[in-house]
């Protein structure tokens, strides 16, 4: 449990150090080392946390190259910093994850373990509906499913998400509010 | 029909089956039962050809069904026109913006040249024909269960699988969907943990027992007949009954959800 809650600690401090430094090139020597500490699981890491990175980092670069044509100044060395500290931080928190055990990381304190639960629990649910709504569009697809019946499921399935995410927090407030948990 | 042999999968390295083999003949109606998270729903998955068992095979028609074989088109096509799943959730199939589009889905893949007659006819045995034109994640549990199923039949499929069915359904659509089964013209494997209904879904019933092995496969009625293995899938339960001042226990077949 010490080493955990040790590993966290290690974490929190990296992720901190990582927003202080601004040179790109040790921002870049930072994610050349986790990507060495991840070990084989480099590659598999790597395209998890450029596929998540990937829409914000493309909304948030092309616009900064925008204000920076009109503005007249150089994007490169800002663009930079950005993407590679996103990426970095984002490398550590998925090999954080995958090696630590984060409940006898949070084991200190009784609420941060109670609403991790709470969090993970939403999260397989998830991950299990998720799922189901991308299996179900295989099986009812007897051709190759159009571009707009694609969009249109993955609709649906943010809808339906949307709607359970509302429901479920609204069950989960109405819980923690029965058990004592914000003391009115 | 369907020949399994040797079936395994893992989730996470967490047993999902375990070396289930059976087979099925066309036409057949069967009832697969099981506790919660015994592997049912993994395994009509598994004949739906959605995800892979880790070791085993699996024949469909006698033609192996795995991931290089279900990449060609002629295959893939047949067996998903052949083969239809009806999901525990009927959230996670419904995507069309009318219920009628959800309907049409299929036929129109299938490019078939009746497509409104068959609409009109699913919808009419479903009850849903004043609702064509509605959203279907406006409807309730229960018309959206229905309406997945009418999705499913409109394609005339051969094999039917039903996770769950009567979940969401109330007590006058279970019947009538007890009686709609019984009548389909198709194979029909039918997931349940609900013992009474169990014996209305076919008279041949799999058993997945809390080890993910396969228990029993045999008549229904020699199954329910079995307290030990009753008890040893994790299917029946027991608890205090009061009568007056008379208190007993002892297990019980009815539904407990």
């Amino acid at each position: 449990m010490k080493a955990e809650y040790a590993w966290l600690s290690l974490y929190l401090a990296t992720v901190l150090l990582a927003t202080l430094v601004h040179d790109p090139l040790w921002l870049a020597l930072g994610l050349v080392a986790v990507l060495l500490l991840s070990g084989r699981q480099a590659p598999a890491l790597l395209r998890r946390s450029l596929r998540v990175i990937l829409p914000f980092n493309l909304a948030v670069s092309l616009g900064y190259l925008l204000l920076a044509h009109l503005h007249a100044i150089p994007p490169w060395e800002t663009l930079l910093r950005i993407n590679l500290r996103v990426l970095a931080i984002t490398l550590l928190t998925f090999l954080f994850i995958a090696r630590v055990n984060l409940f006898r990381a949070l084991a200190f304190s009784p609420t941060l373990t109670w609403l991790l639960g709470l969090a993970y629990s939403q999260a397989m649910s998830f991950a299990r509906a998720h799922a189901d709504f991308r299996l179900a569009l295989v099986s009812r697809s007897i051709v190759r499913p159009r571009l707009r019946d694609r969009y249109r499921a993955s609709a649906a399935a943010a809808a339906w998400f949307m709607d359970k995410g509302l429901a479920s927090a609204r069950e989960t407030a109405q819980a923690l509010r029965a058990r004592g948990f914000f003391g009115d | 029909m369907i020949e399994l042999a040797g079936i395994s999968h893992r989730y996470n390295g967490a047993p999902a089956l375990v070396d289930i083999q059976f087979s099925i003949a066309a036409g057949e109606k069967l009832v697969l039962l099981g506790a919660n998270g015994a592997g049912k729903s993994t395994l009509l998955k598994i004949l739906d050809g959605l995800i892979h068992p880790d070791t085993g095979s699996y024949r469909y028609k006698g033609e192996p069904i795995d991931p290089r074989r279900l990449k060609a088109p002629a295959l893939n096509r047949r067996f998903r026109a052949e083969v239809a799943l009806l999901f525990q959730n009927p959230d996670a199939m419904l995507f069309n913006p009318t219920v009628y589009d959800e309907i049409a889905f299929g036929p129109r893949q299938l490019g078939l040249t009746d497509i409104d007659a068959r609409v009109r006819h699913w919808a009419g045995v479903m009850g849903l024909d004043n609702m064509l034109d509605r959203l279907p994640f406006s409807l309730s549990g229960g018309e959206k269960q229905k309406l997945a199923l009418a999705a499913l039949l409109a394609n005339d499929p051969q094999l039917l699988l039903l996770d769950e069915p009567a979940a969401a359904l109330d007590p006058r659509s279970t019947g009538w969907l007890v009686d709609f089964l019984a009548d389909l013209p198709c194979t029909v494997l039918t997931t349940t943990h609900n013992l009474s209904l169990a014996p209305e879904f076919g008279s041949r019933v799999l058993v997945l027992g809390e080890d993910h092995r396969l228990i029993h496969d045999g008549p229904i009625e020699a199954f329910l007949a079995d307290p030990e293995r009753l008890v040893a899938a994790n299917l029946v339960h027991s608890h205090r009954h009061r009568h007056g001042a008379l208190e007993h226990r002892h297990y019980h077949l009815h539904d407990w959800s």
